[in-house]
């Protein structure tokens, strides 16, 4: 045993001291990166025997939530990083192309939208039937949050359909026969981007099924379908408020009874696409406004939306120096549309998707070449998430270690649960909740439609750390011992590890340095 | 070399722990020596940009009713359904009644156009700016409070030892805001009940442990130091038995109300740990859910929800706060329009009311300029306007409360010029 140890420190300390060096090597040796131009291509990626293990650790923690056994042995037996990191691209595609293994007892998240307005209403009905002064017990007790074997009372179906939501997220980050890996990393990445709150009264039947038909199922295709199927997903147009925002309406005396609600037409430009630096002004708020006015929501459609024309405002509106609608046959739903492509396909809206993406899988201050070059993949491509993404992991920024990345509270659960194996173990989901919860990132909660931060400034304060090893000493208390990842560990942390019983080892693994970070 | 610094993180923790053993002789030494600058500043941020115009009613202005046919607050009839009086022109929203003692006794006052002089409606801009203290910038930068704390430290204002070490700030909530992130250290606890919780790292064996753990990285040791010896302080600090007479006569003064929670809570958390230790001088709060863009109410609805949840808060921290020169401040990141839109709401606008409560603030008025809420007087016609930089009324605060300098103030908010509209706001 002790022998096997000091073998696996030297290992560790040579991967550990090693930095990946990379070749400057030309453009040639890239065939499938589509448009290309040599101006497009950064260094590549040069992987060495001595790197070798360092890029797989580095590509199965960023790209997944992090390494099971299974997924550990399939890196190290792929014939690179790089290719096992294109392949995991490519099968996150295929999976995001078909529908999501929900487990059965959550599948209602998936239900037909018309049935999901349905379970909302009759939840409405029969909470109206409760006769006065009988109290209703909104107060569910946390341990049996994620039971799902009871019928859900009419009284509940939106806090159940907001727990199997939470509940979806939590098995499709940490299982891979649930869910493609990296397709959940892109499923939060987009969440996030468009984020709802799931508490806001009406969100709550639809959050997860925005997750799954708006993040998850354009998570690797165009961002203008992306961007689409948000602004018409009932989750988003509850959200931020778009289905009450009409053409001014007066009522029988002259007074205006309802009319426009600025709140969407600025986020959708804030932090959607252009970002605040973008170059629109107050008054292109106020015209994208109006622009989309009559989108709304319906509850017998199958996508949840409509456009209703006599809520519309009539005539002509110029949205960032275009005229909209720029002939008459856009006239009415056709204005949304066109305004939506026009902020799909603007430079700034390049810019900040590529900047969002090499933050989130790169580092808090990514280099800015990277970002160059992913926005002009992104614009060359008309804003295809699969091909920047590509881009981004053939640049040398994402295999270089000396970008590092902070663990956020969220997808430490997901890491320590996949580490662990934690398969269907609710009680584990439980503990994750409610670390997220002292942690400030409780899943899919984030109250304002700017999504979680993902820097270390927001989530490493010393408090922060001290929770965060609380967690891992909790969860992993008599769970197995990952022997696996010892060759990945430091010198200094294998030592640590070691000095612990074997049921206390999984603990300090996932509250190691090099589990921490990624 | 390896060694050694093993030897100072060791010595650092078990500072830590005998710290946390004696928490209340830093306290005891000060009170009776108090210079005149040795006042506390909380600040309580309320994210979303809450609706001033509903908790300052400008009842008696003429256009106030008539733009917000659906959401305005009742001129004042001296019942519960209708602003309570201040003024002529001015009321208090019914949900804050148990402010308006505090506004009688004059220690509570209100500023009701005050904000960024940057015109961004984005939140996340404005916050940005707000906790930066640079409007229209968004380069990275430390947060004010952040720098302030150095400056408080470093100055030895309130003649505590101002050895580099000295953590004079604190927040409440474990992701760091923006305000009090930088390069000087800061103290964070856990929201409501978790900050009574030491965790696994108060025991010094598991300590010793993670540190062999972090050898490699002396930025997670020393964090986790941190860390761990700064929730052991809070939890110790905010035990129930540790109930020392001020504690015992706060309970009686909570008078049978039931057991404050959510940003009550928080701020009776935070008035106990800077009660005991005498350092902390800065104070941080924040609360979301002021985005009212839709059935905002009036008398009663979400906004009146909030707005006595802010007022039990501000209550708690009466409390905790009443030293002749402790202030807390009340702000948003800009106001919401002066009209309703078209859901019963209010949009994103400019000019906000700012609340100032402390003994040494001139309450029981408002201050600075206010021009009515005729079109031809608002911000692009309408929200209201900024009359006063919002980095000016912190530096009246920072210059009669804490005893900093205005010369300190200049360089702490570069840009922002002394405002000597606001003089009236402190008592002389």
């Amino acid at each position: 045993m002790l022998q096997a140890t000091e073998f696996n420190c030297s290992k560790a300390i040579k991967l550990l001291i090693g930095v990946l060096v990379f070749t400057l090597s030309g453009c040639g040796q890239n065939p499938k990166v589509i448009s290309d131009s040599s101006s497009l291509v950064l260094n590549e990626p040069q992987i060495t025997p001595s790197n070798r293990p360092a890029a797989q650790w580095r590509a199965i923690n960023r790209l997944n939530y992090g390494p099971t056994t299974a997924s550990l042995a399939a890196v190290q037996a792929a014939p690179s990083p790089v290719q096992w990191a294109l392949a995991q691209l490519d099968a996150a595609r295929v999976a995001s192309q078909s529908a999501p293994k929900v487990p059965a007892d959550m599948a209602s998240i998936n239900s037909s939208l018309p049935a999901l307005f349905e379970g909302a209403q009759k939840e409405r009905q029969s909470r109206a039937a409760v006769a006065a002064g009988t109290p209703i017990n909104d107060a569910q007790p946390f341990n049996e949050r994620f039971n799902f074997n009871v019928e859900p009372d009419p009284l509940y179906f939106n806090r159940t359909q907001v727990n199997k939501a939470v509940a979806w997220r939590l098995a499709s980050c940490s299982n891979d026969e649930i869910e493609q890996p990296l397709l959940a990393r892109m499923t939060e990445f987009w969440f996030n981007h468009f984020n709802i709150y799931q508490q806001k009264g009406t969100v709550r039947p639809f959050a997860g099924h925005y997750a799954i038909h708006v993040a998850r199922a354009h998570a690797l295709g165009k961002f203008e379908d992306l961007l689409m199927a948000s602004a018409k997903h009932p989750a988003m147009l509850y959200y931020l408020d778009q289905w009450l925002s009409v053409s001014p309406q007066t009522n029988r005396t002259g007074q205006v009874v309802r009319g426009l609600n600025e709140n969407y037409a600025r986020e959708l430009m804030e932090l959607h696409t252009l970002g605040v630096q973008g170059g629109y002004s107050q008054n292109d708020v106020k015209e994208l406004a109006k622009i989309l006015t009559g989108w709304t929501i319906s509850a017998k459609s199958d996508d949840g939306f409509q456009f209703v024309p006599r809520l519309h405002e009539s005539g002509q509106k110029t949205l960032l120096g275009q005229a909209i609608p720029s002939s008459p046959r856009f006239i009415g739903e056709g204005e949304g549309v066109q305004a939506l492509q026009l902020l799909a396909r603007h430079p700034a809206t390049a810019k900040r998707i590529s900047q969002r993406l090499a933050e989130y899988f790169v580092a808090d201050m990514p280099p800015p070449e990277l970002v160059q070059h992913l926005t002009k993949v992104f614009i060359n491509t008309e804003g295809d998430i699969y091909q920047v993404m590509s881009a981004l992991i053939r640049s040398e920024a994402f295999w270089n270690s000396e970008q590092r990345l902070y663990r956020t509270p969220y997808d430490f659960v997901c890491g320590s649960l996949r580490l662990m194996q934690a398969g269907n173990d609710r009680a584990k989901w439980l503990q994750g909740v409610g670390y997220t919860f002292a942690a400030g990132q409780t899943i899919q909660n984030w109250q304002t439609p700017d999504g979680y931060s993902f820097d270390a400034a927001t989530w490493m304060s010393p408090e922060a750390l001290t929770r965060r090893i609380d967690f891992a000493f909790g969860i992993a208390r008599n769970s197995r011992e990952p022997l696996e990842v010892y060759p990945f560990l430091s010198e200094s942390s294998l030592k640590a590890v070691y000095k612990q019983t074997p049921a206390q080892r999984m603990g300090f693994v996932l509250g190691s340095p090099e589990f921490i970070y990624k | 070399m390896q060694q050694q610094r093993r030897l100072t993180l060791k010595a650092a923790m078990s500072w830590g722990a005998f710290a946390c053993s004696v928490p209340f002789l830093g306290a005891q030494t000060l009170s009776k020596t108090e210079p005149q600058s040795s006042g506390r500043l909380v600040l309580v941020f309320l994210r979303g940009a809450y609706d001033g115009l509903s908790m300052l009613v400008p009842h008696g202005d003429p256009h106030y009713a008539l733009i917000r046919p659906n959401i305005s607050i009742p001129k004042p009839d001296g019942t519960s359904q209708t602003a309570l009086k201040l003024d002529d022109l001015f009321g208090l929203h019914p949900a804050c009644a148990s402010l308006l003692p505090l506004w009688q006794q004059g220690v509570l006052a209100a500023i009701p156009c005050a904000g960024s002089p940057d015109s961004s409606r984005s939140h996340f801009d404005a916050q940005y700016h707000w906790e930066t203290g640079k409007p229209g910038s968004s380069s990275p930068s430390a947060g004010w409070m952040n720098v302030l704390s150095a400056m408080l430290d470093t100055a030895g204002a309130a003649g505590v030892s101002n050895a580099n070490n000295v953590v004079s700030a604190i927040g409440v909530g474990e992701s760091s805001p923006k305000i009090l992130s930088g390069p000087h250290k800061i103290q964070l606890v856990g929201n409501g009940n978790s900050a009574m919780r030491a965790g696994s790292l108060a025991e010094s064996k598991t300590r010793d442990a993670v540190l062999q753990l972090y050898a490699s990285d002396t930025h997670l040791a020393s964090a986790m130091l941190d860390g761990s010896s700064s929730r052991m302080k809070t939890a110790e600090m905010l035990k129930p038995q540790a109930a020392t007479g001020m504690l015992a006569e706060q309970q009686a003064a909570n008078n049978g109300a039931g057991a404050p929670q959510g940003l009550a809570l928080d701020a009776k958390n935070l008035g106990t740990l800077m009660r005991q230790n005498r350092n902390l001088r800065l104070g941080f709060l924040s609360a979301g859910g002021w985005d009212t863009h839709i059935n905002q109410g009036n008398v009663n609805g979400q906004l009146a929800n909030n707005l006595q949840n802010l007022s039990r808060t501000l209550l708690q921290l009466r409390e905790a706060f009443n030293e002749p020169h402790d202030v807390v401040v009340v702000a948003s990141e800009f106001g919401r329009t002066s009209a309703e839109n078209g859901t019963r709401g209010t949009d994103h606008g400019h000019g906000n009311v700012m609340w100032l409560m402390g003994n040494g603030v001139n309450g029981g008025k408002w201050h600075g300029r206010w021009d009515g809420l005729a079109k031809a007087q608002l911000n692009e016609g309408r929200d209201l306007p900024v009359h006063h930089d919002f980095r000016a009324v912190f530096s009246q605060a920072l210059v009669n409360a804490l005893g900093v300098t205005q010369l300190q103030t200049e360089n702490l908010f570069q840009g922002a010029r002394w405002d000597s509209g606001l003089n009236s706001l402190f008592k002389a």
